[in-house]
This record gives structure tokens, C-alpha cells and sequence, in this order.
């Protein structure tokens, strides 16, 4: 029920969202539109705290409870842009992400997973909570590379209409992307290295055939390539956004297509 | 009864020469609507001066009396004009004045359609009137209610409408291109290359809050150091320019140079070891002082004169379209004020209008008593009683029929033909000889307009 509320308010924030865009962000729409997330997001966190309480176990395992966990860390982001005046504007899209992500786990049911796994504890909160923040701090990144494309298609071709208007600066989006991509860097990094050493202490091997491990290493890779590029000369703001984007859509590309093709596809994430 | 007149000159009956002898700094405006003070007629006054207007909103209105000394203020301030000051001046009188200035503060009536600035002008000259403890206040409910309803209605046309949308000058579009850039402009490096005016307008624009520094170059170094005082930058030699576009943030050109100043190979060379970032450039030049191929250069905005003036072509365009939706806004609102001011003058007709023929009844009660003398007191009770019922049920339905009035905005006919039909000026002028001043407040029973009003039913028994 209250996953349902979040996901209505979600919702009504999008909608308020598009509407701010078709008045090329003028007057109150866009703090409405955040202001909605924001009670979505505050939701969202009851309901993943009553799944906490009600079945004695973090949503981190199963791919329901996974998927409602990454959305409302991608949320978080998301209420994280406060004091980022028209930075904030993000939501446009990560709202939709949220509401995919949160929508696809309504209706896999959020259950606990069947099967108990053999990792749990502390250890093992730490290292998804941590991965799932990298994610997050990814996300964010992603959404701020897209309006920062945006924006400079807009610039570029000499427009200044409502798409214009509605969409951050540019110095603004960059920053936020930088932010979100050291942020995730930061934390994606250290729930690999979390990953790692539990492996080598309590199973003495290290499978790196696993499709999570391989998925994992990629997403690392894609952090560093996307920080990368924003070393050396010309536009590195440009680069940055666009290795974001096509980052974080690679990322969620083989995650679909490991989940469809993966043996493993139940414990997976 | 009218409630409000306006007395002005503006940019549509007056050159700026002209305009500019209309205008008052804020200290002549309070000895302005001090003055307008010892007129005995005027009621209420707001001065609303501004670079494009300068505007004179008395109560009560549809009196000449009080237009004329309106008038009078302005052509005192104007003094000695070539022809007069009256061709220049207009006069509205009641829901045209309303109107009109719904139209002011949302930009309708501006020289630059839907600009923004007006809505805190008229704020601004109310406040003025109304607040200034140096002044004693001059606009009382009327003007208030106006005003208060005019910055309603400039917020609603602003926040619901595109007709503010959009840059709509060469200085603010290049706000807007530098506020989507930079995000702010703290920090920011802006040099000015030439000394055009349109240059000093968009840095006077810009505004120089937070900017690092603002440089000058010109081939005239004189010039350059003219122009860098009065903007509080820094003047450089040209050969100097160079060296500083690898510093700059925002570039502002506006030589009479015939060929390009900056060229491609000589904008690489100077940002050349620059730390790259983006680079706004505005060529508000003819012929151009930079070359198109700089716009290609990475991370570089450049911005000719023609492409600002397809924007501020396409804004305009956008704007003009959005007026008959702010028309509607003006309506609506002007229908609320009109609705108000007629609900509030029907108090007093209603009040008068009870009393006029409660005169005549008590009257011919007096007369009829002379005649019965052998009436007892029970039989008098009756006939009194039947008396009241009567002149109830007579004027329960004028009353009921004003209130509706009120209610459609007819409010205001209707007074005015109760109080012709009813003679009611003379018996108001004989009230208010016998009774105080506050006595109009002591009413209490049926609401009109948001104002309580005494009415009797009709089969009061």
C-alpha cells in the first residue's frame, strides 16, 4: 500500500514536471514538482523500512526489493539537489527512472527472496548498500549529462524557447554530474573492494566468471572512463556528460540482458 | 458614482523629452500628493512615476473638480511645455481607469511588451501613498483595493501567461545566454571591445555583482578609459586584447572596425594554455568583429546580431500572442473591482433609501394620528405595525434588486438611478447634518459584497 502511494506521488510529480517543462519553468511548477518527489521519496523510504520490520531483513536481497532500493537511492539523489537552485531541475529525469524501477518491483511483488543466501549480515549490507549508492550517484550523473546535452543543443543552435528556459545552466549540470560521478565512484569502488575481501575471507575464491562480477568490473570501468574523459584538453564538460549518458545506458543494457541470459538470474543484483 | 480617475502621459502621447519634464524622484512625488492634499475634493491619490509613464490615479472619479487639480500637479511639474502640456496628457475616468492600470501592471500598456519591472513601479508608488509615514496617507480603501487588485492581477498575467517569456532586449537575452552558461556570475571575467552603447547596456545588464573584473579595449585608449570609469572596469590597449580574451568569460564587440578583429587563428593563439572553459561572445557588431569560424571552436557561444535579433524577433512574437489571454486576466479582475465598488456603495444607497421613506411614513403616521385623535393606543400599535410591514414589503424588492445589482456589476447603474428616482441626495445631506461621521459603520444584518447591510424581510410582522 504505502509502495503504491509512492509511486502515486512519484507519478504526480512527473506529471507536474512536464507541465513545468511546457511553461518553460516558470512560477512555482518546478519547487511543486520537486516538492512531490520528495514526499514520493519519503514514502517510498517508509515503505522499504516497514519490509525491514516486518520481515527482519534489509531489501537488498531478491530482485523486487533490490529494484525498490535502487530507486529510492536514485530518489535520495534526487533530494540531495535542494540547495542547487534550478539544479534541481534533474528531476524531469530521475523521476521517471525512479517510477520505472519502483513500478517494475510493485509488480514483481516485493517479497522477501525465497531462498536465504549464505551472505548476509552487516559485510553484506555494506557492500550492496554501497554499490547501490554508486548507482545512484550514476543516475544522477546520467540525468544531469542529458539536460547538459540538451542544453547545448539548444545553445548551439541559437534557441531560446521553453526548452531553454526550463533547463539548468550548464555549470550547474556539470557540477552536479561531477558530484555524482566521484560520489558513486567513491562508493562503487568501495563496495567492490567490501565485495572482494568478503569473498577471499569466508569462501577462499573468487569466481570471476560470475556475470555479477563481470557486470560489476563493467560498471567500475564505466566510473573511471567517464572521470577519465574528463582529463585533458577541449570540452571536457561535453565529454563528461556524454560518457555519463551512454555509461549509465550501457549499465542498465547489460544488466537487461544478463538478467535475461544469466543462470543466475534470481540472485542476481 | 465613478470611483476612480487617472490623469498621465506616456509613452504612446509623449516623446521622452517630454516625458522626462513629467517625472518625479520620489521626494517630489510625497510634495506632489502633499499638495493634492489641500484640495478639498480629492479623496484618495497614488502617483505612479516612471521612465515611461508618469500617472495620476485620484478618487473620486467622474469629477472634474478633481481631475483638473490632478491636471494642475502634472503641468506644474512639467512647467512651461511648446503648445501646453494638455496634448500630451490623457484622461480615463472609472472602469476605464481600472482597466488601465490592470494593463499597466501586467505590462500591457509597457514599451517593451510584458516587461516585469512596472509590477514593482506600481507597488512601489503605492506604498508611497499609502505607507510613507512622512506622508499622510493617501490611499485609502479605494485606491487600495485597487492597487492591491492590479498587482494581483499583473502576478496572475505574469505567472499564467508567456507574455513576460522570453528575453525581449539585446542586454537581456545576453543576461539569459550568460545565466545558462555560467549559472551565475560570480567570478566571471567580462571585456567590452569597441565602446558602443549597446555594449555599456548589456554590462549594465549583466550588472556587476560578483563579476572578477571587466576590461575595456578600444583602438582608442582614451576612449577605452572613458568608457572603463563610468562602468567601474579597466581600460587596456588594444594590442593588449589578446592577452586578456585568453581570461575572458564573456566577450561584448562593438567596433566600427571594417574587417574581423578576432579571428580564428588569432582566437586559438590567444586562448591558447587557457584553462578552456566557455567562452559567450556577442558580436554586436557591422560588420562583424569576429569571425563565424570562432563559433566553432569548442566550448565557444557566439552570437551575432542577427541571431539576437531572430531571438528577441521570436520572444516578441510569442509575447504579442499571449495578449488577448492577459486581456481576459484584465477583465476578470476589472469585473471583481467594479463588482466590489458597486457592492460597497450600495450600503448607504439601501441605508438612505429605508430612511427617506420611513421619513415619509412617520410623517403621514403624525398627520393621520392629528385626524384619529380619538384612536386608542392599542388601534395605533396596529396601524403603525401595518405601516412598517407595508413600507417593508414596498422596499424589499428595490432592495433585494440593488444587492443582485452589486452581485453582476451593475451596481453602480443602479445607484445612481435609486438615488436620482429617490432624491436621495437631500435626504443624505440632511442625515449627515443631524447625525456624526462614524454613523454609517453602525449597520449590521445582511451581507453585500463582503459589507453588512440592515434589511428588514419583507413580511416582517
Amino acid at each position: 500500500m504505502t509502495h503504491a502511494v509512492a509511486l502515486l506521488l512519484y507519478v504526480g510529480s512527473l506529471i507536474l514536471w512536464f507541465r513545468s517543462l511546457l511553461s518553460g519553468g516558470r512560477g512555482r511548477g518546478p519547487m511543486l514538482a520537486f516538492g512531490l518527489a520528495a514526499a514520493g521519496v519519503a514514502a517510498h523510504a517508509i515503505a522499504l523500512a516497514r519490509f525491514t520490520a516486518e520481515h527482519g531483513q534489509l531489501p537488498l536481497n531478491g530482485l523486487a526489493p533490490s529494484l525498490s532500493t535502487v530507486a529510492l537511492i536514485i530518489g535520495i539523489g534526487l533530494v540531495a539537489t535542494l540547495g542547487l537552485g534550478e539544479g534541481r531541475r534533474v528531476g524531469i529525469v530521475l523521476v521517471p527512472v525512479v517510477i520505472l524501477l519502483e513500478a517494475v518491483a510493485v509488480s514483481l511483488g516485493i517479497e522477501p527472496a525465497p531462498e536465504m543466501l549464505d551472505f548476509q549480515g552487516a559485510w553484506f549490507a555494506f557492500h550492496v548498500t554501497l554499490a547501490f549508492a554508486g548507482l545512484g550517484g550514476l543516475a544522477v550523473a546520467f540525468a544531469s549529462g542529458l539536460l547538459y546535452l540538451v542544453q547545448l543543443h539548444e545553445l548551439n543552435t541559437k534557441r531560446m524557447g521553453r526548452l531553454f528556459q526550463f533547463t539548468p545552466p550548464l555549470a550547474t549540470l556539470d557540477r552536479l554530474g561531477r558530484t555524482g560521478l566521484v560520489a558513486g565512484f567513491i562508493t562503487f569502488t568501495l563496495a567492490l573492494v567490501l565485495g572482494w575481501l568478503w569473498t577471499v575471507s569466508f569462501r577462499q575464491s573468487f569466481d570471476q566468471t560470475n556475470p555479477k562480477v563481470l557486470w560489476a568490473i563493467m560498471c567500475w570501468f564505466i566510473f573511471v572512463a567517464a572521470l577519465g574523459v574528463r582529463v585533458g584538453d577541449g570540452v571536457k564538460e561535453r565529454r563528461s556528460a556524454l560518457a555519463s549518458v551512454v555509461g549509465f545506458s550501457l549499465i542498465v543494457v547489460s544488466y537487461l540482458g544478463l538478467r535475461l541470459v544469466s543462470s543466475q538470474g534470481g540472485f542476481f543484483l | 458614482m465613478s470611483p476612480v480617475s487617472v490623469v498621465g502621459v506616456s509613452h504612446l502621447t509623449a516623446p521622452v523629452e517630454i516625458r522626462e519634464r513629467f517625472a518625479f524622484a520620489p521626494a517630489e512625488a510625497e510634495a506632489a500628493l502633499g499638495a493634492l492634499r489641500t484640495h478639498s475634493a480629492v479623496q484618495e491619490a497614488v502617483l505612479l512615476s516612471t521612465c515611461n509613464r508618469t500617472e495620476l490615479y485620484v478618487c473620486p472619479g467622474g469629477n472634474e473638480g478633481v481631475q483638473d487639480a490632478a491636471e494642475r500637479v502634472l503641468a506644474e511639474k512639467a512647467g512651461e511645455v511648446v503648445g501646453g502640456t494638455k496634448q500630451y496628457l490623457y484622461r480615463h475616468d472609472g472602469e476605464a481607469t481600472v482597466r488601465h492600470l490592470y494593463r499597466v501592471a501586467g505590462g500591457l500598456d509597457s514599451l517593451v511588451l510584458g516587461e516585469a519591472e512596472i509590477q514593482g513601479q506600481v507597488k512601489d508608488a503605492y506604498e508611497l501613498a499609502g505607507r510613507n509615514p512622512a506622508t499622510p496617507a493617501l490611499a485609502g480603501p479605494i485606491l487600495h483595493r485597487l492597487f492591491q487588485s492590479a498587482l494581483a492581477a499583473g502576478g496572475r498575467i505574469r505567472s499564467t501567461t508567456p507574455i513576460g517569456e522570453g528575453a525581449a532586449s539585446v542586454a537581456s537575452v545576453a543576461v539569459d545566454l550568460a545565466r545558462k552558461i555560467f549559472g551565475g556570475l560570480e567570478g566571471r571575467q567580462v571585456m567590452i571591445l569597441g565602446a558602443g552603447t549597446t555594449a555599456e547596456l548589456v554590462v549594465e545588464a549583466l550588472g556587476r555583482d560578483g563579476i572578477r573584473g571587466l576590461v575595456v579595449s578600444n583602438r582608442t585608449y582614451e576612449r577605452a578609459c572613458e568608457l572603463a570609469s563610468i562602468l567601474s572596469g579597466r581600460a587596456v590597449h588594444f594590442d593588449e586584447m589578446p592577452f586578456e580574451l585568453a581570461k575572458t568569460d564573456i566577450l561584448i564587440a562593438s567596433t566600427a572596425a571594417p574587417h574581423p578583429l578576432v579571428t580564428r587563428d588569432g582566437f586559438r593563439h590567444a586562448r591558447k594554455g587557457s584553462q578552456g572553459g566557455p567562452l559567450l561572445i556577442l558580436d554586436l557588431a557591422i560588420p562583424r568583429d569576429v569571425e563565424p569560424e570562432v563559433g566553432n571552436e569548442p566550448n565557444v557561444f557566439l552570437y551575432n546580431v542577427d541571431h539576437l535579433h531572430e531571438i528577441l524577433d521570436d520572444n516578441l512574437l510569442k509575447r504579442r500572442k499571449s495578449v488577448p489571454e492577459a486581456e481576459a486576466i484584465v477583465d476578470e479582475y476589472a469585473r471583481d473591482f467594479l463588482h466590489w465598488y458597486g457592492a460597497r456603495g450600495v450600503v448607504p444607497v439601501i441605508r438612505s433609501l429605508r430612511a427617506r421613506w420611513d421619513d415619509v411614513r412617520q410623517g403621514e403616521l403624525e398627520r393621520l394620528w392629528q385626524r384619529l385623535s380619538h384612536l386608542p393606543v392599542d388601534d395605533r400599535n396596529v396601524v403603525e405595525a401595518f405601516s412598517k410591514q407595508l413600507l417593508n414589503k414596498l422596499l424589499h424588492d428595490p432592495t433585494e434588486r440593488l444587492k443582485q445589482g452589486a452581485g453582476n456589476g451593475r451596481g453602480v447603474e443602479f445607484i445612481d438611478a435609486v438615488r436620482y428616482l429617490h432624491d436621495l441626495e437631500t435626504v443624505e445631506a440632511d442625515r449627515s447634518e443631524e447625525s456624526g461621521p462614524d454613523d454609517d459603520d453602525e449597520v449590521g444584518g445582511i451581507e453585500v459584497g463582503g459589507i453588512e447591510v440592515d434589511v428588514p424581510p419583507a413580511d416582517d410582522e
